[in-house]
């Protein structure tokens, strides 16, 4: 059973770990807590799903949706977040709940209210014993989210775009002052930000069979837990308190049996570490 | 000055207000006996509980025509006044109010769910204009007054249904619950907890979840350990076809018992797929009924709607029909309806012969109990006897 319960953790850790490394990247650069990341997640699982239908190739629809939903994000923050810029944070983030709400009644009034099946029958089996049951999504998902962390350390440490994006991220003027294309580096950071939250979504939409217009509601606050979990910005971080929380929840739920939804221990971890560590779990003190 | 300009702002907005409240409340129909019946109508369509909302709204406006197309009340149309709560129990409260003292409505079908069918019943209570609750499940709506009626099983009632079908049907000897954690859940679990122990069985464990909750591994796996015969799974469609489809996944073989919340052929049987069949609900409808009205409603729908219907639907599509029922015979004051539905007796719905409402407005009719074979919704049983299917009166 704890064989099982740990794996259970670390597939819904990953899946986490990706829908909030959108909204992290975008904080770390633009220091915008960007909830309209959750409403990229949606369209992704939309996008992948349409996609889907016309094809009938997962991959194709895969690259698609991802590459659709990056471009959204790239046309987001020219449009949306680049003018508001110089303003107070809560402008952008108020830009960004209303922005997220649109979203979500966009979807709904192009693809309806109803929950709309994403059945993809994968070309490998998964096990079943009788004390571990692996489904074959979940192999998917672990083998996608590791790729996609991966290649997002290898450009973050290994490239010269990972290297002026960790300048602006220090700071964004000083950056600037020293030659860096910020506005590259900017949309950059939301195409790869948004696709990330894209992949999740196709994926979540793939694990439960279902994609429907307020499929970001949850991740959207839990991705803001996430983020502040994992110190603000840290990828690193957000990866490790995504995993945590992943696991945290499955095994309280699993031999505990909470009186509290399981999406509350993301913020009871998060109430615990900010009186512990106020900077976040991996976030050096400044 | 500036301030001087603010009150005299207001003065004008308020005078404004009294003065378009005074020319609704001059249009009621309850002062005109020409124009068009009124009948208030809220529910989800927007917001987290959107398709039940649609399914509704649907339901809503399909009775209306069929009501219309069969003559109106005698001779008078009926119109929907239907407004969109988004699940918010604010918006219900305001929405019952606009209804109450703008719209001019005769009585008021709630399509929405109990939280916020709770929240406005009391506005339609302290109006004097009677609602029928479609498909909301909690005690309190009825105990607000008796001008609120439940067209839908009172959750005991529907939880001890489960308990009998559980235990006496099903032979289940160890039963484990997982429950939505919200009113409707825990009416049911508790309803069935109660008659289940009653008769026998053993509860070995509640779980709950939240609704919108997606990942049941943790708890499943928990409840495999427990080897139970039977879980049952007071909760709706989006969270029971995942609960079917993990435990399926995990190799659990227990039979799954379902309540209402899981009767959605979209949501339910769409999603879980393969792992719905052999799943048994207790619900309001039956499929298989060979009453005409059950068939031309299914069929009605399907062909306006491209789906067939669901039990929110056709519960909505009763309350519709039993009001014009009673406004033909009764008149279409808010109080004569009242008084009409408090004496109802036998009427031919979709969801069954409705045997009347008791002194709380609690309906009386047998619960229909539903399994899934081929991916559709077919006839298991129905639980008619009288110790069961009779509402509290108190």
């Amino acid at each position: 059973m704890i064989v099982q319960q740990l794996l259970n953790g670390v597939v819904i850790g990953g899946v986490y770990a990706l829908t909030a490394m959108g909204a992290a990247m975008v904080y770390g650069i633009l220091r915008i807590l960007d909830l309209a990341s959750a409403g990229a997640y949606a369209i992704g699982a939309y996008a992948g799903l349409f996609l889907y239908m016309a094809t009938d190739n997962i991959v194709i629809a895969f690259i698609g949706a991802i590459l659709l939903t990056g471009f959204f994000g790239t046309a987001v923050q020219k449009l949306l977040y680049i003018p508001m810029l110089n303003r107070p944070p809560i402008v952008p983030l108020i830009a960004s709940i209303g922005l997220f709400i649109f979203i979500q009644d966009l979807l709904r009034l192009v693809a309806g209210p109803r929950i709309r099946e994403f059945t993809v029958q994968l070309p490998f089996e998964g096990v079943k014993t009788e004390g571990l049951a692996v489904h074959p999504t979940w192999i998917l998902i672990i083998v996608l989210a590791a790729v996609f962390l991966v290649f997002l350390w290898y450009v973050l440490t290994r490239t010269r775009i990972g290297l002026a994006w960790r300048a602006t991220a220090q700071d964004l003027e000083i950056a600037k002052a020293m030659g860096v294309n910020i506005n590259k580096v900017v949309a950059l950071n939301f195409f790869l930000g948004y696709s990330f939250a894209a992949a999740a979504g196709i994926m979540v939409g793939m694990l439960y069979n279902s994609v429907f217009p307020t499929m970001g509601d949850v991740p959207a606050y839990k991705m803001l837990a996430l983020i502040v979990l994992g110190g603000l910005g840290s990828p690193v971080g957000t990866v490790v308190a995504a995993l945590l929380i992943g696991l945290v929840e499955t095994l309280v739920a699993g031999y505990i049996g909470f009186f509290l939804p399981r999406d509350a221990i993301a913020f009871v971890a998060l109430i615990i570490i900010l009186l512990v560590k106020p900077e976040g779990l991996m976030s050096k003190k400044a | 000055m500036k301030i001087r300009q603010l009150v005299s702002l207001l003065a004008l907005l308020v005078s404004l207000a009294v003065l378009v409240t005074g020319c609704g409340g001059g249009q009621s129909a309850q002062a005109d006996n020409k124009g068009p019946v009124k009948i208030g109508f809220f529910a989800p369509v927007t917001g987290p509980a959107a398709a039940d909302g649609e399914s509704v709204l649907n339901a809503a406006k399909l009775a209306v025509e069929k009501i219309n197309s069969d003559g109106g009340i005698n001779g008078r149309k009926v119109e929907l006044v239907n407004y969109d709560d988004a699940l918010d129990s604010k918006q219900a409260v305001s929405i019952a109010q606009k209804l109450t003292t703008k719209d001019g409505v005769v009585a008021v079908v709630s399509g929405s769910y109990s939280g916020t069918t709770r929240a406005a019943a009391k506005i339609y209570q302290d109006a004097k204009i009677p609602m029928i609750s479609a498909y909301a499940l909690h005690p309190d709506i009825t105990k607000t007054g008796n001008y609120m009626f439940r067209q839908s099983f009172v959750g005991s009632v529907q939880g001890k249904a489960g308990a009998k079908v559980a235990v006496d049907l099903l032979k289940a000897k160890k039963i484990a619950i997982l429950m939505v954690d919200i009113d409707f859940g825990k009416t049911l679990a508790a309803g069935f907890r109660e008659k289940a122990e009653q008769l026998g069985a053993q509860i070995v464990s509640v779980d709950s979840f939240s609704t919108g909750e997606k990942e049941f591994t943790p708890v499943l796996t928990k409840i495999k350990q427990l080897n139970p015969d039977l879980i049952y799974i007071p909760g709706y469609a989006p969270e029971c076809s995942q609960i079917v489809r993990q435990a399926k996944e995990l190799g659990i073989t227990a039979k799954f018992l379902g309540t209402e919340g899981a009767d959605s052929t979209v949501q339910f049987l769409g999603v879980a797929k393969d792992a719905a069949n052999g799943v048994i609900i207790t619900t309001n409808m039956n499929r298989d009924s060979d009453r005409k009205i059950v068939q031309d409603f299914i069929q009605g729908y399907n062909q306006k709607f491209g789906h067939k219907p669901d039990m929110v639907a056709a519960s909505t599509y009763d309350a519709f029909m039993v009001l014009a029922n009673v406004m033909k015979t009764k008149g279409t004051e808010p109080d004569k309806i009242r008084q009409g539905l408090s004496e109802l007796k036998d009427f031919e719905a979709v969801t069954g012969l409705i045997k009347g409402y008791n002194k709380i407005g609690e309906v009386k009719k047998a619960v229909q109990v539903q399994i899934v074979k081929d991916g559709e919704f077919h006839y298991f049983g129905e639980i008619t006897d009288d110790d069961i299917i009779t509402p509290p009166s108190e």
